[in-house]
């Protein structure tokens, strides 16, 4: 454990000393921004779209965190040739990914809590309540679904570049959002090989609708039965061991390239 | 004697889209411990690639290598080993301090053991003042001095050093040369690549001299060159123009 967490502080502390922080300070900025606009349009004593919009941007400012911090770990340890020094430590493949995983998505989840903090005493100092049970299940819910984002982008940055890894991440984790939600639907009104094909669908791609509270939390309707929470959360868990266990497996004999070094 | 690298026919082939190149073929070779071993070799001779094949960063095809007994794909194997690479570069955004630390944190080593070798290191490399700078203001023989300390954190047995003079001032070879006998003195292994033959005169007890993926010449330092010949001239006829990486052709030996 002590070489896994010695690489998530390395993660941790480039972060927090190379620019990828400042990218944090103006999300936050602009995400402050645009629940103060509101007021300007008359809103603002409608605490309700502040929730939702506030949220909404937390998810979409998380999503786009997540995959941009974990993309580059690995790549990057590849185009600066500090994995040769590295993986001459003691250490196991295994470890260096789960270690990446681990500063990766705790970085993230730190940042969220943020939004979070914000998104609520912009709520508070506008007036508006929040079911403080509900927001905590909310937020663990989705570091859950960040952390499965995470592994899903980790899979990706272990055999490709930074850009291609995003790029795929994005794509998937928008086309989970989006679509999965609405199979059951198209589901109901298909037949044959289509409807199989749906079903295979609905299981193979992660279920990030079920880790999202936001209407519970805008709404009002309290917090989840602890059971639904237990199980939702153990489901991120499965999803997260899988993705880490497929970036290990297609990162464990992989071959890196010297780059400038001769023979 | 007790062996610090044996490698027994080693071979790595690997496929291109010209067809199957071997990097290795059928390398053997014993390293006893307590002896600076130079390590020399046209470019594409595969010296790098023994080098990764020892740190388990890739896997032979055929063949086994061992370090202290110890099978290299097993990650254990590394605990006695400290390497620094060909132009080596680090995490510029820690500081020479933080990087030996984490490194140390790496071997699971105890606090007051990394603060006492940290301490220790930062002196014999020469970097002691500006321990406490970030390592992206550090200059090119900067760099390499902190790398070689994050090498020896862990107070290796073995020592794998790849170009460890690459790119230093004169003053730079002179101190890297000055630690690598210091670390025979103290009882460890160094096994060093180079292409500066005369650095290999100086310092090794035993060389062995690669090309197309196999030792072509090995032996004591001082009775390997016949009497009235110049090391370099040695090598030069032992590996003549087919030993470059530009005359392997396909199925036969390029680097990795």
């Amino acid at each position: 454990m002590t070489r896994i967490c010695t690489i998530a502080q390395i993660v941790w502390l480039e972060m927090l000393r190379k620019k990828d922080l400042y990218v944090l300070l103006i999300l936050l900025g602009a995400l402050l921004m645009v629940l103060v606009s509101l007021n300007i349009f008359g809103l603002g004593s409608v605490t309700g779209y502040i929730k939702d919009i506030g949220l909404l941007l937390t998810w979409v400012l998380g999503w786009i965190m997540a995959v941009s911090v974990t993309v580059k770990e690995l790549p990057r340890e590849e185009s600066r040739r500090t994995i040769f020094p590295l993986l001459a430590k003691p250490i196991t493949r295994f470890e260096l990914v789960l270690g990446k995983w681990l500063g990766a998505w705790s970085i993230v989840c730190v940042a969220t809590l943020l939004f979070y903090a914000l998104v609520a005493l912009v709520v508070v100092g506008m007036g508006g309540s929040l079911s403080l049970v509900a927001l905590l299940q909310g937020y663990i819910l989705h570091c859950g679904a960040l952390g499965m984002i995470s592994a899903i982008a980790l899979v990706f940055s272990t055999r490709m570049n930074s850009d291609a890894a995003s790029t795929l991440t994005y794509v998937l984790t928008l086309a989970s959002f989006l679509v999965v939600p609405k199979v059951p639907e198209l589901m109901a009104r298909e037949r044959g090989m289509w409807a199989d094909g749906l079903l295979f669908l609905y299981n193979a791609l992660p279920h990030f609708e079920i880790f999202d509270l936001r209407q519970r939390i805008v709404y009002g309707y309290g917090p989840v039965g602890l059971k639904t929470f237990v199980l939702v959360l153990l489901y991120g868990a499965i999803i997260v061991a899988v993705g880490i266990l497929v970036s290990w497996m297609a990162y464990r004999r992989k071959r890196f390239k010297r780059g400038a070094m001769g023979q | 004697m007790e062996s610090a690298i044996e490698t027994c026919d080693l071979t790595v082939a690997f496929s291109t889209k010209s067809g199957p190149v071997k990097a290795l073929n059928g390398l053997s070779m014993k390293v006893d411990a307590g002896q600076i071993f130079g390590f020399l070799g046209p470019n594409g001779a595969g010296k790098t690639t023994t080098m990764h094949i020892l740190l388990g960063f890739i896997e032979a095809s055929s063949g086994t290598a061992k370090v202290f007994g110890t099978d290299v794909r097993q990650s254990i194997a590394r605990r006695k080993i400290g390497y620094l690479p060909e132009q080596p570069d680090t995490y510029r955004f820690l500081t020479g301090r933080e990087l030996l630390s984490l490194t140390g944190r790496l071997f699971k080593m105890d606090k007051k053991t990394i603060r006492d070798r940290t301490g220790k290191l930062l002196n014999d490399v020469g970097i002691a003042e500006a321990a406490d700078r970030r390592i992206g203001t550090y200059s090119r023989g900067m760099m390499q001095r902190i790398c070689l300390a994050q090498a020896l954190i862990n107070d290796p047995d073995l020592v794998i050093l790849d170009e460890p003079t690459g790119g230093l001032d004169p003053i730079g070879r002179m101190d890297i040369r000055k630690i690598i006998t210091e670390l025979r003195d103290q009882g460890k292994t160094v096994f060093f690549s180079s292409h500066e033959l005369s650095e290999v005169e100086l310092v090794c007890d035993h060389i062995a001299i690669m090309a197309r993926g196999k030792i072509v010449a090995e032996g004591n330092a001082a009775e390997l060159v016949p009497e009235g010949k110049s090391l370099e001239k040695f090598f030069m006829e032992v590996v003549g123009d087919s030993g470059s990486a530009g005359g392997a052709a396909p199925g036969e030996t390029q680097g990795l």
